[in-house]
């Protein structure tokens, strides 16, 4: 069957635009649950950093994060700061950086003397799955908890005061990338104030 | 003329598989097939998209203008697999989470877009519909298996389960991409080998 020109313009204009509303209704309708994830993975990630996250259930991760947890200030960053009687507990310290793949984002926390590593968490990651992506296992990430810290000395595999930190095996690129990004995020923390 | 149910379904599971004897989908079964969790979720999520595409590009199969299908098919697969994205990520998180950029990359699976010039454009929406979600559960099928022997040789364990107690030594390859390749290379070897073996026969007789 031959149609004109102005009929395939149109038939597409149409098409499109039927396509493009039902889109933006269904995103319209998923968004308060896709904030509401986004929000709790967020208050999750920074709990766990504190070791405080234990296996609470979604409302009660929500309603500790609410009592501890209050956005703060750390040698000029914005950063989520943990507090627990008025007294400062710990900071979480965001990050972000190129991984082997794509971008790393997380949070370090830290003590509120900033001489220990507190937990380690990735809130993304699109490291190789099985491999790259190991270092958001628990294996890993539960390494850092209790690394001691200091100025002018950058994390590094090994041994270091005691405790031993150790790569993830057949990911040698992405265990790189993730002390590079801790360490520059470190670099500069100790100049400022505490808050 | 629509073709009979059973007819569809065994000629998408097995006869044609859509990754073994159409070689399809290929770069998806080398990417997400080292865990079955994901294998798993990728078929569903191709199977949901294609029977859905197909449906749709089907029931506009008399109106769509000739010159611009692939267009059209292109936009509505598109919809679809934005849908799912969002669908996921509303209320699935963790698994969006690790499949990451895959569930977007459904949309340049080649056998979505196979399903709708080959057999949505000619057919009527219900046996499209049951093409296009039986070629999606071919590829899963295909995939659960893939990732069943990865898993096992890669990781020791089924669906996360550790079953460790066997005592195997795990490969690294196994985890990795290149470990796909043996493995589907391997399973369309034995496939094309049985089908040659079958008309030969038929040859004979």
């Amino acid at each position: 069957m031959k149609r004109g020109y102005l009929y395939t313009v149109l038939f597409m204009v149409i098409l499109s635009a039927v396509f493009t509303f039902a889109l933006a209704a269904s995103y319209e309708g998923f968004k308060p649950a896709i904030n509401l994830n986004a929000a709790l993975q967020r208050e999750r990630a920074i709990l766990y950093t504190f070791g405080l996250e234990e296996v609470l259930d979604n409302d009660e991760a929500t309603r500790k994060f609410d009592e501890v947890i209050r956005e703060g200030e750390l040698a000029g960053i914005q950063v989520p700061v943990y507090e627990e009687d008025g007294q400062v507990m710990g900071y979480a310290l965001p990050f972000e950086g190129a991984g082997l793949w794509g971008t790393i984002r997380g949070y370090l926390g830290l003590n509120a003397q900033r001489s220990e590593v507190t937990g380690l968490v990735f809130t993304e990651q699109n490291e190789t799955p099985g491999l790259g992506g190991r270092i958001d296992e628990p294996q890993y990430k539960e390494q850092f908890r209790g690394l001691p810290i200091s100025e002018g000395t950058a994390i590094r595999y090994g041994n270091s005061q005691g405790q031993q930190l150790d790569a993830v095996t057949g990911a040698t690129q992405t265990s790189a990338a993730v002390l590079r990004i801790l360490n520059s995020a470190l670099e500069g923390l100790f100049t400022g104030e505490v808050d | 003329m629509a073709e009979n149910p059973r007819a569809i379904i065994k000629r998408n599971l097995f006869g044609e598989n859509q990754v073994l004897r159409q070689i399809l989908g290929i770069c998806s079964a080398l990417a997400v097939t080292n865990t079955m969790r994901n294998s798993l979720v990728m078929g569903i999520g191709l199977s949901f998209v294609t029977a859905l595409s197909s449906l749709t590009l089907s029931a506009m199969r008399n109106i769509i203008p000739h010159r611009i299908r692939m267009l059209v098919q292109t936009l509505v697969i598109a919809a679809y697999v934005i849908f799912l994205d969002l669908l996921l990520k509303a209320y699935l998180p963790d698994i969006s989470k690790q499949l990451g950029p895959y569930v977007g990359l459904i949309i340049t699976n080649c056998i979505i877009m196979g399903r709708a010039e080959a057999y949505a454009q000619q057919n009527p929406p219900v046996a499209a519909m049951l093409d296009g979600l039986f070629a999606g559960l071919g590829y899963t099928l295909v995939l659960m298996i893939i990732s069943l022997i990865r898993e096992v040789m890669g990781f020791g364990s089924v669906f996360g389960m550790d079953i460790n107690f066997l005592k195997l030594q795990t490969w690294t390859i196994m985890i990795m991409p290149p470990a796909a390749f043996f493995i589907i290379g391997s399973l369309i070897w034995g496939l094309t080998a049985r089908a040659q073996r079958k008309a030969r026969k038929e040859e004979r007789a």
